[in-house]
């Protein structure tokens, strides 16, 4: 049976106290609109987030609900039109567009889901190039890349060609890269998309691990479950918007799916059962072993879906 | 970025082959056109850059050599003897003909020597005689051997059918050669009457060919003779090779244009198809550097990078080409010289620095107007 034990509330916005450090990441009610009039599409609504130091956030949603276009704003890649989002002392939305390739390059770390590595430069070259781009001379960037790597077990695949790389090594060279300036804040699109669950379980532990110890904000988006396991909180967008995230799970009886906290419920043979009124719960009790085929509660249909 | 661009441009052999393979025919176009016109302007003036003369005395308004007719009265090669800093004269006649060796015909420049000349003579005779006596002529030896001629053989010019007393090198260009025979058969043919030489008399020479005095500068002795000598146009040798280079110039420039605008159009496209697909090839990856805060100018400097490289190594493999195609003509018995002038690399060069500014334009517009967000939108074809 799915079930989350995620917390979180709607907004997604963690309340700090005074004894919190200052979040890396400020984004407040930020809203994205493409195209005006009768066509305008408002992609992201009135979000409001922050990310503090060393905590990794996982934004989850379906296709469509306004992940990339948050995230893109996120990484200055877009401009938001409305709301702030500051990055340690910087409003970014306030920057001038000519400021924010650099801003991407010193204080971002991205980690895609392609990995987009330059093909005709080995792991060890993809990794001192933006070095180089941030200023560091040529010995200096390589050296940094190779204690990277070497960190983050390639010691033996410096000098590969991408195409040499298994995906798992190609995105322990991506994210090399995306801390090679060490960056506040490292966004990660669909990380373990292209990768097999035993490797991507290891590159989401191996991205805990540096949040943790190097005190790097992590914003994930991702529609992997396994991600969860990582993830500090987990924030739900749906239409836009951050929404509540509840368990769906299936009526044993009529077979609709319900959400779970709200659901009638009843115990039968140790395990709990969730009904859609009190006519199916009581129908249930009256001949439970003719609804569950051996198996116990047939799953949820949809798993963990947001409301609002 | 440089070691990116490099490494983009030698990542994909293929391509790499093509681009400078076909750039490198382009500009070979290019160079080995300038060649031969380069090698024929040396090869028409060969007559007057070795003849031995420092000044040529003409008929009035001659001041070239091909295709042209000049007559002077004998009379003024004694005044040109006489002016001040001629150490030597030496008469000649010339008319561009026909000379018929029984297996093809070939146009000449015809010259008439005489027996005692100084000047005007071939000037490397590879086997026989250096001067023709009446009855001889010395021919060039390529021209002879296409003809599978040999000394003693005969040939006919203008209409007199003389022997091979010589032959001599580097005597042919790709239009002409020179074929040496004596100023008395010269004037038979003609139709000239009179006589040439020390006491006799005459009536007309074509040119006076006239050695300077030590330390005579030519040009003043040129001014000096054309002052003092009336109904004459006077030349240094320089100045009279340069109206002959001049003169095959004009013929050659429309032909020369045309060929290089060709050239020059067939290496744009290459180049610029090559780079292209090139970068349109690694979209995704120039995105990818946009993304993590590569700006512009970084990427433009690849691409342009990656445009110069390959245009340098396709000028380098069509210098080579040329250099190659000129030592290989020689050994096939052609009359064609290729000669690589500074002026021509230099233009090549050039034209080479312009297709790899202009193909990469397209490719830079791309880049600039590609959004980095296309990374993450992966939309990336």
């Amino acid at each position: 049976m799915i079930s989350t034990d995620i917390k979180t509330n709607v907004t997604g916005v963690t309340h700090l106290t005074d004894e919190a450090p200052q979040a890396t990441l400020q984004v407040s009610n930020v809203t994205k609109r493409f195209g005006s009039g009768e066509t305008e599409v408002i992609a992201v609504r009135d979000v409001s987030l922050q990310v503090a130091p060393g905590e990794i956030v996982l934004i989850m949603g379906p296709s469509g609900s306004g992940k990339t276009t948050l995230l893109l704003m996120l990484g200055a890649l877009l401009k938001p039109s409305e709301g702030t989002i500051k990055l340690g002392d910087q409003v970014l939305s306030d920057l001038e567009e000519n400021r924010l390739p650099d801003i991407r390059l010193r204080q971002f770390g991205f980690v895609f889901q392609d990995f987009n590595l330059l093909s005709a430069l080995t792991a060890l070259e993809n990794v001192a190039i933006v070095a180089q781009l941030a200023g560091a001379k040529n010995s200096e960037a390589r050296t940094k890349a190779a204690t990277l790597l070497t960190d983050l077990g390639l010691s033996k695949r410096l000098n590969f060609l991408p195409e040499k790389l298994s995906g798992g090594e190609k995105q322990r060279v991506a994210i090399a890269r995306a801390l090679v300036n060490d960056p506040t804040l490292i966004l990660a699109d669909e990380p373990s998309a292209n990768l097999d669950s035993q490797i991507g379980r290891e590159i989401m532990r191996l991205l805990k691990r540096i949040a943790k110890e190097q005190g790097k904000s992590v914003v994930i988006v991702s529609h992997d479950q396994r991600i969860k396991e990582i993830a500090d909180r987990v924030l739900w967008l749906e239409d836009g918007e951050f929404k509540e995230m509840v368990t769906m799970v299936t009526d044993p009886v009529c077979t609709m799916p319900v959400e779970r906290e709200k659901a009638a419920s009843a115990e039968w043979d140790g395990s709990p059962y969730y009904f859609c009124s009190q006519g199916c719960r009581r129908e249930f009790l009256l001949a439970p072993w003719q609804y569950l085929n051996g198996s116990g509660q047939r799953v949820a249909i949809t798993g963990d879906v947001a409301i609002a | 970025m440089l070691r990116l661009a490099f490494r983009n441009l030698f990542q994909n052999k293929t391509r790499l082959v093509m681009a400078v393979g076909g750039v490198g025919l382009a500009l070979m176009l290019m160079l080995a056109l300038d060649a031969v016109f380069t090698g024929a302007e040396k090869q028409l003036t060969a007559f007057i850059d070795r003849a031995g003369a420092d000044v040529f005395v003409a008929q009035t308004g001659v001041r070239n050599l091909h295709m042209v007719s000049s007559w002077l009265s004998y009379s003024v090669v004694d005044e040109v003897r006489a002016v001040q800093g001629v150490d030597s004269v030496t008469p000649i006649m010339y008319v561009t003909g026909m000379v018929d060796t029984g297996k093809e015909r070939n146009l000449a420049y015809i010259i008439g020597i005489p027996p005692d000349a100084l000047m005007g003579k071939p000037w490397r005779v590879t086997e026989g005689a250096t001067i023709p006596a009446p009855g001889e002529a010395i021919l060039d030896r390529a021209v002879a051997a296409q003809s599978g001629l040999r000394l003693g053989d005969k040939v006919n010019i203008l209409g007199q059918e003389l022997r091979i007393a010589g032959l001599s090198e580097g005597t042919a260009s790709i239009t002409n050669s020179i074929v040496f025979i004596s100023m008395s058969d010269f004037e038979l043919m003609r139709g000239v009457a009179g006589k040439v030489g020390a006491g006799q008399d005459a009536q007309a020479v074509s040119f006076v060919l006239v050695k300077a005095r030590p330390g005579e500068a030519a040009d003043a002795l040129a001014a000096r003779i054309e002052g003092k000598v009336g109904g004459v146009t006077v030349q240094s040798r320089a100045n009279f090779a340069e109206q002959e280079r001049n003169l095959v110039k004009d013929m050659a420039a429309d032909v020369l244009t045309i060929m290089n605008l060709v050239g020059f159009v067939i290496g744009l496209a290459v180049m610029s198809l090559t780079i292209y697909t090139a970068t349109l090839a690694r979209r995704a990856e120039y995105g990818a550097l946009k993304a993590l805060g590569a700006r512009n100018g970084h990427l433009y400097r690849a691409v342009l990078a990656q445009a110069l490289v390959s245009v340098t190594l396709g000028l380098a493999l069509g210098l080579a080409f040329t250099l190659a195609l000129s030592a290989l003509i020689p050994v096939t018995g052609s009359n064609v010289a290729l000669q690589v002038s500074g002026e021509s690399l230099l233009k090549v060069g050039i034209a080479s620095l312009i297709i790899a500014g202009l193909s990469a334009i397209l490719p830079i517009r791309q880049i600039g107007a590609l959004d980095p967000a296309v990374v993450f939108r992966r939309r990336i074809q």
